[in-house]
């Protein structure tokens, strides 16, 4: 993709992700008035005191470093869902529950931009950490399963900085195990003195493994 | 993958193959250090750099047989402990000389070798490296191969780009220009 701060290793920066989760739309509430924006990507507006607006992030931070409005924090960014989120995060230790595809960028710039808007910031900052530890634990766990008959991998729900953070290792793994098990290079299932399960019973090439 | 400019497959074609002579050469006697003559003669055992090797068995002029670190006493070693074996001490460049080799030397085993011991070193070590910190690793790194060094360094270099976002600092970069003072012009 173009724009990629790393073209080799086929992956985004940290800060090339932030500027991807800025396009996510958020809502605020503006403390003026002004005409609506006609931006290329959709009209925002009009802002009125105290009525609420959905607006991008961008505009969104853009707006509060001004003074002009004030963020609501998503409704999964509450203690609630969020504490709601990391009990079934432990309690399904394959599965992957559903959050916005970028939270972790969300939660970053809301965090360093609009403390004052979001209600019990370190609790919510700290379930937040919580849940990604977890999450990303669960990742790793799942990478061991990689194995010579992994074709592809399916990861549900995976958000999008996880699955930047996994990326380069998971496409260099998959790489290594197709080098190595490919026809060529097994050429016959010779068995070994020592048990190899491995040599034999080799299946069909193409299954799906399920994460 | 291996590309024509790609360092690591250079270098892991100089890896030295032992081969054996099925025709005498004459003036190649400095391939051979125990030669006294300059010539080769048939069935003379030298040890060759795999792309020499390579050429010279393509014109069936050797037969190569397998380097140490495909023998039988390594593959028991990986058999009984993959994580531990120091395949770097032995070979660097252990998966990609397997892989070229493979297809030339009689032992039909080696590729499927390759496979089982990267999938079971894959799972002791490499599987752990993004969370593993840098000096709790430095001891396995010492026995990974080229290949698995390279995974590893993607799985760390990422995390710690992330983990360095995460903490955060200045957003934006000044440009460097911004600062300066403008020099006042001569005229």
């Amino acid at each position: 993709m173009a724009g990629q701060s790393d073209p080799q290793s086929s992956v985004f920066s940290a800060a090339e992700m932030e500027f991807l989760a800025e396009d996510e739309i958020i809502e605020v509430v503006p403390n003026m008035r002004m005409e609506p924006l006609n931006l290329i990507s959709g009209d925002y507006g009009p802002f009125r005191p105290q009525i609420a607006a959905q607006v991008p992030l961008w505009l969104a931070v853009a707006l509060k470093k001004r003074g002009k409005c004030t963020i609501r924090p998503p409704e999964w960014m509450s203690i609630e869902s969020l504490t709601q989120v990391l009990e079934s995060e432990r309690d399904s230790p394959k599965e992957f529950q559903p959050l916005p595809f970028h939270y972790v960028e969300i939660s970053r710039l809301l965090f360093d931009h609009a403390r004052d808007d979001i209600p019990d910031i370190y609790m919510v900052r700290s379930l937040i950490e919580d849940i990604r530890d977890v999450r990303f634990h669960k990742v790793e766990s799942g990478l061991e399963t990689i194995s010579a008959r992994t074709h592809a991998v399916k990861l549900k729900n995976l958000s999008a900085m996880e699955v930047n953070i996994v990326r380069p290792f998971v496409v260099r793994t998959l790489q290594s195990f197709y080098k190595h098990d490919s026809p060529e290079m097994i050429q016959q299932p010779v068995q070994m003195s020592t048990s190899r399960p491995q040599a034999t019973d080799r299946g069909p090439r193409r299954d799906l493994r399920r994460r | 993958m291996a590309s024509y400019y790609d360092i690591d497959d250079i270098l892991a074609e100089e890896e030295f193959i032992p081969v054996v002579f099925q025709k005498a050469a004459t003036g190649v006697g400095l391939l051979d250090p125990s030669s006294e003559t300059n010539n080769i003669e048939q069935g003379a055992k030298v040890e060759l750099p795999f792309w020499l090797a390579h050429e010279l068995h393509t014109r069936q002029a050797v037969v190569m047989s397998i380097p140490s670190c495909f023998n039988q006493m390594t593959k028991k070693e990986i058999q009984a402990d993959p994580g531990s074996v120091d395949l770097r001490n032995r070979c660097q460049y252990f998966y990609e000389l397997g892989c070229k080799l493979a297809p030339m030397v009689s032992d039909r085993t080696i590729g499927s070798f390759l496979l089982y011991a990267f999938k079971n070193r894959y799972k002791e070590v490499l599987s752990k490296a993004h969370t593993s910190t840098f000096i709790a690793s430095t001891k396995p790194l010492t026995l990974l191969t080229k290949e698995e060094t390279h995974l590893c360094d993607a799985a760390q270099s990422s995390m710690a780009a992330f983990k360095k976002w995460r903490i955060g600092g200045s957003r934006f970069e000044r440009p460097a220009v911004l600062g300066k003072k403008r020099k006042p012009s001569d005229e």
